[in-house]
């Protein structure tokens, strides 16, 4: 029987993924559990096994296409067996689970019973937003879900504005229609900014450019969201210098235990993370989010950490940092940043953060400012450490371990001494890190 | 080249008639009351004088009789123009015309010619009635074999009945009664116009609107109206439904993204639906920024109560409202 290859949801709201490429061909034979494709969501890459044994085919989906989540994107086939038609393959979607228990008894309005059978689905499978009553705006809702982010076809446009789109090379989804119903006419395109020059006109410049990477998946997140941050929230920004002679000392005493112990080595960026998750339960204002409906202070505290990687720059999150002891925060930094070295990570890993720790220390950066990780409202900027001169007590000029931080903080979110007293708790914990134990 | 005058369609299409006869012997004419009284609308008045009853030949009141002698005739090597006195009664003449006329140059290998010419008026107006006011030049674009002329001026209409005349080829030359009385500049000496050439009336950015007949003049009228909104409206005249000349529309339809195809016979099955068809397979389908509109006669006999009679196919009024939302993007 034909097995579907279909794409996967790895994470809750995922919608697409990007085809990375395919590592089977058509008729290549395939064991269940190969790895047939590479798919990267806007979050992490993810590879996509085979679901059954027999022979690839109906690898329709190109590299670099993006595709909805649960579409079947092959086939694998027994080696007499023939590709199902289009028409076979169009029936293959799958109805998200509705959100919340359906009741058998639910009504169905006439309106909403018209239009969803207009649109040949079952009133069963659609979620309402009450229990009692299946309404148009559930309808109308369910059915704008179930459209493709980029299927131009069911977006309501004239033939002259479908040519000129492409002609201007401009997503026509992307186009509010001035027409009856929203259909996009020539107008709407016309003034709509064209996209950038494709390569062949440009010919001057063409020859400086030596390669053009599309901005798709994991750049394009990232662009998006630093776009976004930089241009929306008011960063204010601090920095402090902290002297490591203790938390040397200290990492040094724990070092030893692990080998004891026969644990993971504790670094740095381990102690970070447990310091700043003990300070961030101290000033709430820092681990907090700016939304429509006020600033949510957030019960947990869930410590990103910037990983840096040539397909780009990744933050798995270390979940209720707060709870964990260093043990557990240097055995989940160590899992998190073999699976994002070689792709591994899933959805989850990357999301939920409530601050950001970005260390470049070991690039030889001495300071240097960050922006913030939206819908976060802090990201903390960490410098290498290194032997300064140092003023002590007794005014003698003393060489030091000192580490330069910086924190970026959402003005809107909080008031420069909130973040000023973070920070200052920030140093005292790495300069005496006994104070962990209080 | 003489001055041209201002004259009417129907003298223009009497001087037609007369210019063919005195050119070739071979022309005559036949039709009911077209000798002694001159016609029901006067078309083919002082022929008689002019030609003698062998060429101005009054009928029995058989539509048959005359389609079946001009078939006879032109196949003999006459070239008759036949007057059916209203389109309606072309009812009665169908089978001479749709299986005689249509068939025989190709039933008989190409030996047989028809040079034969059919005129008619057609279309309501006049409080004629449901029996004296049909459109049905649908009819006969659909019969391989014939041709079908609709001219809309004075001047269409004498270069087109003499190209017509000129065609070895059975034609149905459609005239309008409300065009009988209206003026235009002609030539006074002979000239034709080639069949199968659409015209553009009015030029415009706007709206691509293609009209046949009476319905151009009320689309020119229209026009008027609309550009002192500041549209822009284009009118296109085929003059000849088949073979239908459709690169002006085409091209006219690239330029403008809209069309309104207006005629005075029933919107179901009208020649409309065949102009609507042909842009859509055209290249002008991509540069449609509206879905194409028709506005036609009612799928309703013509009343015979006046005003009804109005409302029963479109008048300028219909035509400023409907052009006017396409532009908008409104309809």
């Amino acid at each position: 029987m034909a097995t579907q290859v279909i794409m996967p949801k790895f994470g809750m709201a995922q919608e697409d993924a990007t085809i990375l490429r395919w590592l089977k061909r058509e008729g290549d034979v395939v064991e269940k559990g190969d790895v047939l494709l590479e798919v990267q969501t806007d979050k992490v890459n993810m590879e996509v096994e085979s679901p059954g044994s027999g022979i690839l085919r109906g690898t329709l989906a190109q590299e670099g296409q993006v595709v909805p989540v649960t579409q079947v994107i092959a086939y694998v086939l027994e080696p007499d067996e023939v590709l199902p038609t289009s028409d076979e393959r169009g029936t293959t979607v799958v109805t998200p689970t509705p959100a919340s228990p359906i009741k058998s008894d639910r009504r169905v309005t006439p309106v909403a019973q018209k239009i969803l059978a207009a649109a040949g689905v079952d009133p069963s499978s659609v979620p309402s937003a009450s229990p009692e009553q299946l309404t148009r705006q559930d309808a109308e809702k369910f059915l704008a879900q179930q459209r493709m982010p980029n299927d131009t076809q069911s977006i309501r446009a004239t033939p002259a504005a479908r040519r000129l789109a492409g002609e201007k090379k401009i997503d026509l989804t992307l186009i509010p229609g001035s027409g009856p119903q929203g259909r996009v006419q020539a107008r709407d395109v016309v003034k709509t900014p064209d996209a950038p020059a494709p390569k062949e006109n440009v010919l001057e410049s063409e020859s400086l450019i030596d390669e053009i990477i599309p901005l798709q998946g994991i750049r394009r997140t990232i662009a998006n969201r630093m776009q976004a941050s930089s241009q929306t929230a008011p960063h204010i920004t601090f920095t402090v210098k902290a002297d490591m002679t203790a938390a040397y000392a200290w990492r040094d005493e724990m070092t030893a235990l692990a080998k004891v112990e026969h644990a993971p080595t504790v670094s740095f960026t381990a102690l970070l993370v447990k310091v700043c998750a003990w300070a961030l339960m101290r000033h709430r204002w820092v681990n907090a989010s700016l939304h429509e409906d006020g600033i949510h202070l957030h019960r947990a505290v869930n410590i990103g950490v910037a990983v840096a990687r040539t397909e780009g720059l990744i933050v798995p999150v270390i979940h209720q940092a707060d709870r964990l002891n260093l043990g557990d925060i240097t055995n989940r930094l160590n899992d998190l940043a073999t699976r994002a070295k070689s792709n591994a990570l899933t959805p989850d890993d990357v999301t939920g953060g409530t601050f950001t720790i970005s260390n470049l220390g070991m690039f030889g950066i001495d300071e240097f400012t960050a922006i913030i990780n939206p819908p976060e409202s802090a990201i903390l900027a960490v410098g290498r450490i290194c032997k300064c001169p140092r003023v002590n007590e007794q005014d003698q000029i003393v060489a030091r371990p000192m580490m330069k931080m910086t924190l970026s903080a959402d003005h809107r979110v909080m008031d420069g001494a909130a973040a000023a007293l973070f920070l200052r708790d920030v140093v005292t914990a790495l300069e005496k890190p006994t104070i962990l134990l209080w | 080249m003489s001055e041209p005058r201002e004259i009417t369609y129907a003298q223009a299409v009497r001087e037609a008639l007369r210019q063919a006869m005195q050119r070739d012997p071979q022309v005559f004419l036949l039709g009911e009351d077209i000798g002694v009284y001159g016609g029901a609308f006067g078309v083919t008045d002082g022929l008689l004088d002019e030609f003698g009853s062998e060429r101005v030949r009054d009928t029995p009141l058989s539509e048959a009789v005359i389609a079946g002698t001009a078939i006879g005739a032109a196949v003999t090597g006459m070239r008759p123009v036949a007057e059916i006195q209203f389109m309606d009664f072309i009812t009665l003449a169908m089978e001479q015309l749709v299986l005689q006329a249509a068939k025989m140059r190709y039933m008989f290998g190409g030996k047989a010619r028809v040079p034969m010419v059919l005129r008619t008026p057609a279309g309501s107006g006049t409080g004629a009635a449901a029996q004296h006011s049909e459109s049905l030049e649908a009819w006969f674009v659909h019969v391989p074999g014939l041709k079908v002329v609709m001219p809309s001026t004075p001047y269409d209409a004498k270069g087109l009945l003499l190209a017509a005349i000129a065609d070895d080829n059975p034609v149905i030359f459609i005239e309008h009664k409300l065009l009988y009385k209206t003026k235009g500049f002609v030539p006074e000496e002979y000239y034709t116009l080639p069949l199968a050439t659409s015209e553009i009336k009015r030029k415009g950015k706007d709206l691509t609107l293609i009209a046949t007949s009476v319905l151009v003049a009320r689309a020119l009228e229209a026009a008027t109206q609309l550009a002192q909104e500041g549209i822009e409206i284009e009118i296109i005249d085929p003059r000849t439904l088949k073979p239908l000349d459709t690169a002006a529309m085409i091209q006219s339809v690239c330029k403008t993204g809209k069309a309104l195809v207006v005629h005075e016979a029933p919107m179901t099955g009208g020649f409309g639906g065949e102009i609507v068809a042909q842009l859509c397979a055209s290249e002008a389908f991509d540069f449609l920024d509206a879905p194409i509109r028709r506005l036609a006669g009612l799928d309703v006999p013509i009343p015979y109560n006046r005003e009804l009679e109005k409302r029963a196919v479109p008048q300028v009024a219909d035509i400023v409202r409907e052009a006017r939302a396409l532009v908008r993007g409104e309809y």
